[in-house]
């Protein structure tokens, strides 16, 4: 053993730190890269869903990179109707229009609702919690006024080259907007 | 035996190893949602027994952007059509189009053919050659006309932005803020979550508001008293659905009420005092409404109603443009 020794480390100590070394800022320099080169990209543009398009088919809860979608539902209040029976909140036949659990259409409670005035409430969204599964943008949009929609939260987004809920988004909602104004938000109708 | 199984080299092994996760990886990403979003397809067929009115006439209007119709004296069928109103012969020919300023958002002919063609916040008066001989404006700056109706007590204006009927004399003068909440006679207050506030005469003398809020059909005097209210929250056939139902009401000739819901699109006949009757239309007859209620906006979806007086049921598909003419069969 000690006579062959020789011939199977012909790498000297001091060539395996120096390959070592090379390794190491190649590996460096790659990891670097794969990490700035998307944010360069997103320097400029970012994914956005267009609420026109979107069809709230539910991939978007499903599809993201991230555990917990960075697709989240969002309130236009000025195109909130603010009803008692809120489509998007209550499931379709509720037993009673109270916030009882069986009653709630969103399968993580994300939605808060406030009473304000008789007949009136307020609904708000729980980030935290939405999973962007678009149950109450459905709703709200073929029943009510249509205030729920949903976007992509930039403070969650990766910016992924090629976004994985773009790809089987059957709507074809999904496009790059300028970082500048990286939402599209609805308006209230004319 | 296990020495003749042949081991596989690093390469193959890991060659199947990437396939493996490859194959897993796209599986993933091919697995569906998880269940139907939203479903209320138990709602969307109509028991054929409760049916009692078909189609007699149909056709689909020239003007893109239609909001409210009307029954005129003489038997034309007034459409509020995009950028003015047009009048239809009973065939559906058309016979007249006067233009407006802006969109019409609905239309009413008073018993004198005088026509009522309402804009977002004034309404435009035309007498019946088509000139127009008077204007009536809203006072308050959140108006959204969406409702008119004439009788021979004035002229009231459905006001969705500001949730009240504003009643005008028959010389154009403001008089009256009809349907707001009132503890003394009891009204609940008109609960308009959208723009969907309509006003109907009644044979009865009283008029008929949608209460689309509380899912009721309230009547007043026309001096501004509340007489009492019906409605129904449900999903099922005799009950207004959704967050604001009906959309649309209107009055036959014998007193009984005609609605029409958005989301579910259907139309249906109520006695006096409010029990369901039977269906004029069912969901079945607008695919495309009800496509368009859950495929774009709720705001834009919805049907229009009138009633002539033959008692038959004029129809406005808001989403195609379409007017049916709906008789009784049964």
């Amino acid at each position: 053993m000690n006579a062959s020794a020789p011939n199977e480390s012909p790498v000297s100590r001091r060539d395996f730190f120096r390959n070592g070394a090379r390794v190491a800022a190649v590996g460096g320099l790659a990891a670097l890269g794969g990490g700035v080169v998307p944010k360069a990209g997103a320097g400029t543009t970012v994914w956005q869903i267009d609420p026109a398009k979107c069809l709230h088919c539910g991939n978007c809860a499903t599809h993201c990179v991230l555990e917990q979608s960075a697709v989240k539902c969002v309130q236009s209040f000025p195109i909130c109707g603010y009803c008692q029976l809120c489509p998007g909140f209550f499931t379709p036949e509720p037993n009673a229009l109270t916030t009882a659990a069986e009653n709630q259409l969103c399968p993580t409670a994300a939605i808060r609702r406030r009473y304000i005035e008789d007949p009136y409430y307020e609904y708000t969204i729980d980030e935290g919690l939405c999973i962007g599964c678009s149950k109450c943008v459905e709703g709200c949009i073929r029943f009510g006024n249509g205030s729920l929609y949903l976007q992509i939260r930039h403070d969650r987004c990766v910016n992924c080259n090629e976004c994985s809920i773009s790809r089987v988004c059957p709507g074809d909602a999904f496009r790059r907007v300028p970082a500048s104004s990286p939402y599209l938000l609805k308006t209230q109708p004319a | 035996m296990s020495g003749n199984v042949p081991k596989p080299d690093r390469r193959t092994f890991l060659g199947a190893l990437g396939a493996g996760g490859l194959a897993a990886g796209l599986q993933a990403q091919a697995t569906p949602a998880a269940g139907p979003p939203y479903d209320v397809s138990k709602f969307e067929t109509t028991d054929p027994r409760l049916v009692a009115y078909a189609c007699a006439a149909t056709w689909v209007c020239r003007a893109a952007g239609v909001r409210g119709i009307a029954a005129g004296p003489d038997g034309r069928i007034w459409v509020a059509a995009g950028l003015g109103v047009a009048a239809h012969r009973p065939d559906g020919a058309l016979d007249a189009e006067w233009p407006l300023p802006e969109r019409s958002t609905a239309v009413a002919v008073g018993p004198d053919a005088m026509v009522y063609a309402a804009t977002r916040s004034a309404i435009h008066l035309f007498d019946p050659a088509g000139r127009r001989v008077g204007l009536l404006e809203s006072p308050a700056p959140k108006a959204w006309f969406t409702g008119v109706t004439v009788t021979s007590e004035g002229v009231f204006v459905a006001d969705s932005g500001n949730r009240v009927i504003l009643r005008f004399d028959p010389q154009g003068k403001l008089d009256g803020r009809i349907g707001e909440k009132n503890g003394a006679n009891g009204a609940p207050g008109l609960a308009v979550p959208s723009p969907y506030l309509t006003v109907v005469r009644h044979p009865d003398g009283n008029l008929r508001v949608n209460n689309t809020g509380r899912h009721k059909v309230d009547a007043y005097t026309p001096s501004g008293g509340f007489a009492g209210a019906w409605g129904e929250t449900s999903f099922a056939i005799h009950g207004f659905c959704g967050c604001c139902n009906p959309v649309s009401i209107a009055a036959l000739p014998d007193g009984r009420i005609v609605t029409a819901e958005k989301g579910l699109p259907r139309v249906k006949v109520h006695s006096v005092d409010g029990r369901f009757e039977s269906v004029v239309a069912g969901v079945e007859m607008f695919p495309e409404n009800a496509k368009a209620g859950s495929r774009t906006e709720g705001l834009h979806s919805g049907l229009g109603l009138a009633a002539d007086e033959r008692g038959r049921v004029l129809i406005l598909d808001y989403v195609t443009g379409r007017v049916r003419v709906m008789q009784r069969i049964a």
